[in-house]
């Protein structure tokens, strides 16, 4: 069976582009405008991997990755932060939220692909 | 689907969200010039910056993400605390977000190059120096050996490793993807059953891999786990020794201090500067901090650790009390920094001087508190919830709903030949009935679907407030804009032909009718300028109104420039009165202004204007007053499509009249007529109308070929832009529900005629346009 991506960004043309490009590799994608909102939708459907922006409103990603960590359901989900901020700084505050690797914006739709089948094959 | 395709799909979209987002970026940046400090304002700055870099640049407006990535830098710094945003830089930011608008329209980005180039320069100078361009470091160059290498590795993942959702199976995997591999589990670290717990990792793995890939590959594996996992890489060439993986993360850690360092001392000038409580600073200032000190747990750092703790503690307590930091604690900080600065000085001289300590156990991250501070802010930005329709989609919806109400005009017809030549008058009841019902359901649709092309006029309204300011800032006047019924609807197509002739208007008014400061004061103003946009509905039109309360305008001067340009005689001048002097201002070339600004007068002229307004069937008026402004009113019909008409015969000819604009239909006894200096007038229930015969009308314009009335004449009074007219007909046919069909662009300036439609039975009728055909 397919597995299914939640794509967390605030962004609509981001979520769209990520959203195609997975697509095109025959994986299920859910969209989700900000941390806030994947978190209810991840408790209605069963995600396979998380693809998170870092900077939105409401929630952002680091914060995501916190309370999906706490839910038993992902304690050990892969969640990839897709983020144009390489600083080292905002890796490691990630890493220490419990996020399993990151994407640096702009990405190749090659790039992607790679990053989701390494932590999601 | 192929890339090329993907990409192409993806420009699509940035570009539909670029635009919503660079108009939102307009009045979020004039908001944020009056508020400058406003944290949540220069999120929501930032975040739309930030976006259309970031999704840009993936979409593949390489040139634009670029340039934006400056103006990003520049809200980053005063998001940051670390600037505070002035009105230049507003200005700048503004030049730069319309730039980023003609760089996404550009095929070719290679010509805006030396604009940006500006643009860039002279956001450099409000930049901090090591943030200026060209201090970025270089790129790493990737090494491509084609040569078959060994490699030996080594890799122990972290006990807690599940819970940053790795599978270290999986990178063990990739390895074997990589080239021939033998791989060996190493089980040693394994404890017995009751002290195992399921969710900690035990395993560490030696693989050894026979690929032609660089070594860079294989380090990319692990990429993710490589700063807390227990890495080794041997690397041979046949003959010689490869390089080790191994991270020094002393190194590392140093790296980071130092930019933590670099952080803090920023913000520890800030507080120091500022005497009330900066909350922001604070937060800011907790949060490198503490990512400070994970990064110290997680090398073991200890003193460095212990020295964040207390300068955590210190500042949690003030942020979360909300009370003002003292002096005292202002005082601890520094003293803290200084403590921090000195110690990671040593590390960097243990370091340099070779005396680096053997760390090659990596610590559970058990002791990192996680840092909570930069948690979910709540912005309430309201945003009306929305699905974008493709306009082809719409129209044919549209089309569809119109053609419904057409078609059910065939069941009283159905009814009454049932009734009549059948001999089923229960059975023709029936059917009427439920046309009826029918019937209903498509009005309900056909409002619906047309209210979907209404759109609010605050689409158009919302780019004002940046042009007035604009002219102000160039012109040093003071000028205030007001909007009102921003929330006005108006058809969509109405809605996007109407936006340049009201910037001209707007930009008149700013311009050549507000006066300067000092001019005003002296005339007894007060030294602002109003200018008002106002949009309301009236009847089935809607008016938009530009006022301003500037210097006005002289008829007598219209008159003598129409004449110095030989536009109308001296005779006509003098013949004139002040209105229809006014009137003149919609000439083709005649421009008022005593000298062509930047702003105004770009050769697009009031008779363009006046000429976009007509195409949308709608009249301009103007009115001015020396001395005290100008107003200049613009009805339009609301929406391009009327639902429902009066269809009238005229001569042969079938014409409809749309329904809001027939006041009365009467059948009007001839005596009733009255002729005089060759005009007709009708006189009606004590009032008389002016009187013209539709067929005659469109045949030679205002000559009656015929002197004789009928006895009865069927007269529709009409409600048109210069007041109610008495339109006679040869005959009255009765109601009827319309499309309108455009005309097409060879008939776009007929203004007597909104457009066509196509009758039940297939004929075609022109639709008269009331506000144009006088």
């Amino acid at each position: 069976m397919a597995k299914t991506i939640m794509v967390v960004d605030d962004s609509s043309s981001m979520r769209q582009m990520v959203n195609f490009t997975l697509a095109s590799a025959g994986y299920q994608v859910v969209e989700a405008a900000d941390g806030a909102d994947a978190l209810v939708k991840s408790t209605v459907q069963k995600v396979d991997l998380f693809i998170t922006d870092l900077n939105m409103p409401n929630m952002n990603g680091i914060e995501l990755t916190r309370q999906l960590r706490a839910a038993a359901a992902y304690r050990f989900t892969p969640i990839v932060l897709l983020t144009t901020e390489s600083q080292q700084e905002k890796k490691m505050e990630g890493k220490v939220a419990g996020v399993t690797g990151w994407i640096v914006k702009p990405f190749q739709v090659e790039q992607l692909l790679v990053v989701v089948k390494k932590v999601c094959p | 689907m192929d890339i090329a395709a993907l990409q192409l799909k993806m420009r699509d979209a940035f570009r539909v969200e670029a635009t919503d987002l660079l108009a939102e970026l307009d009045s979020s940046m004039l908001e944020l010039e009056s508020r400058p400090q406003d944290a949540d304002l220069l999120n929501r700055v930032f975040r739309a910056i930030h976006t259309i870099k970031g999704s840009g640049a993936t979409a593949g407006f390489n040139e634009m993400a670029a340039f934006t990535h400056h103006v990003e830098e520049l809200f980053d710094e005063a998001r940051m605390g670390r600037l505070i945003i002035t009105h230049e830089m507003i200005d700048l930011a503004l030049q730069a977000k319309d730039l980023i608008g003609q760089l996404l329209e550009s095929g070719n980005p290679g010509e805006l190059e030396s604009t940006c180039a500006q643009v860039v320069e002279a956001l450099a100078k409000f930049l901090p120096q090591s943030l200026k361009p060209g201090s970025k470091s270089p790129s790493k160059p990737g090494s491509t050996a084609a040569q078959k290498q060994r490699h030996k590795i080594f890799f122990k993942p972290h006990a807690q490793v599940f819970f940053s959702g790795t599978d270290p199976l999986n990178l063990v995997d990739e390895l074997c993807t990589l080239g021939d591999a033998k791989v060996t589990g190493l089980m040693d670290g394994i404890p017995s059953l009751e002290n195992l717990n399921p969710e900690q990792c035990y395993l560490a793995w030696n693989v050894e891999l026979a690929s032609t890939q660089p070594i860079a590959k294989v380090k990319e594996v692990f990429l993710f786990v490589e700063d807390e996992s227990e890495i080794k890489i041997e690397s041979h060439n046949e003959t010689a020794l490869g390089e080790t993986a191994k991270k020094d993360p002393l190194a590392d850690f140093v790296n980071i201090a130092g930019q933590s360092l670099e952080a803090l001392d920023g913000f520890l000038s800030q507080l120091r500067a500022s005497k009330e409580s900066n909350r922001d600073c604070c937060k800011n200032y907790l949060r490198i901090l503490k990512t400070f000190q994970a990064a110290a747990h997680r090398q073991d750092q200890k003193e460095a650790a212990a020295l964040l703790e207390e300068q955590i503690h210190l500042l949690e307590v003030a942020v979360t009390s909300g009370t003002i930091l003292t002096e005292e604690t202002k005082v601890q900080l520094e003293e803290g920094y200084q403590k921090l600065a000195a110690l990671i000085q040593s590390l960097r001289e243990q370091k340099t001087s070779g005396r680096t300590p053997e760390t090659s156990t990596t610590l559970p991250a058990n002791a990192a508190s996680p840092p909570t501070a930069d948690g979910a802010k709540n912005e309430s930005v309201r945003v009306a919830a929305s699905i974008r329709v493709d306009q082809d989609k719409l129209d044919r919806l549209i089309q569809s709903a119109g053609q419904l109400l057409v078609a059910r005009n065939a069941f009283p017809i159905l009814a009454k030949k049932l009734a009549l030549e059948h001999g089923l008058s229960g059975m023709g009841k029936e059917v009427k009935d439920a046309g009826d019902h029918i019937s209903r359901i498509a009005e309900d649709l056909q409002a619906a679907v047309m209210s979907i092309r209404m759109m609010p006029i605050r689409t158009v309204f919302q780019r004002f407030p940046r042009l007035v300011r604009d002219i102000g800032r160039a012109q040093s006047k003071e000028v205030e804009l007001l909007l009102e019924g921003e929330d006005t609807e108006l058809d969509k197509t109405v809605i996007e032909q109407i936006a340049d002739p009201l910037v001209h208007l707007v930009r008149n008014a700013a311009d050549h009718g507000v006066e300067s400061p000092d001019v005003r004061e002296q005339a007894g103003k007060p030294r602002t300028g109003k200018v008002t946009l106002k949009a309301y509905n009236q009847a089935n039109n809607v008016v938009i109104e530009v006022v301003d309360n500037g210097r006005g305008m002289d008829p007598a001067r219209l008159k003598q420039k129409a004449m110095e340009k030989g536009l109308i005689t001296a005779s006509a001048a003098e013949a004139m009165d002040d209105r229809s002097a006014l009137e003149l201002i919609f000439l083709p070339g005649l421009s008022t202004a005593e000298q062509v600004t930047g702003i105004s007068g770009r050769g697009v002229g009031m008779d363009v204007v006046r000429s976009n307004i007509r195409q949308l069937h709608g009249t301009t008026k103007i009115e001015s007053k020396l001395g005290f402004g100008s107003k200049i009113t613009i009805t339009l019909p609301a929406s391009l499509m009327v639902s429902k008409g009066i269809l009238v015969e005229a001569k042969g000819e079938e014409y409809v009249f749309p329904i809001d604009s027939v006041v009365q239909m009467v059948r009007l006894p001839s005596e009733r007529i009255h002729c005089h200096a060759q005009s007709h007038f009708a006189t009606f229930r004590n009032e008389v109308y002016p009187l013209l015969r539709l067929a005659d009308h469109f045949a030679r314009a205002g000559q009656f070929s015929e002197t004789s009335w009928p006895a009865e004449v069927p007269l529709a009074i009409v409600q048109t832009n210069r007041g109610r007219v008495g339109v006679a007909v040869d005959r009255f046919i009765g109601q009827v529900d319309v499309i309108v069909k455009p005309m097409g662009r060879e008939f776009a300036e007929i203004a007597a005629f909104q457009g066509t439609t196509i009758m039940g039975d297939g004929r075609v009728a022109l639709i008269i346009n009331p506000a144009g055909f006088i």
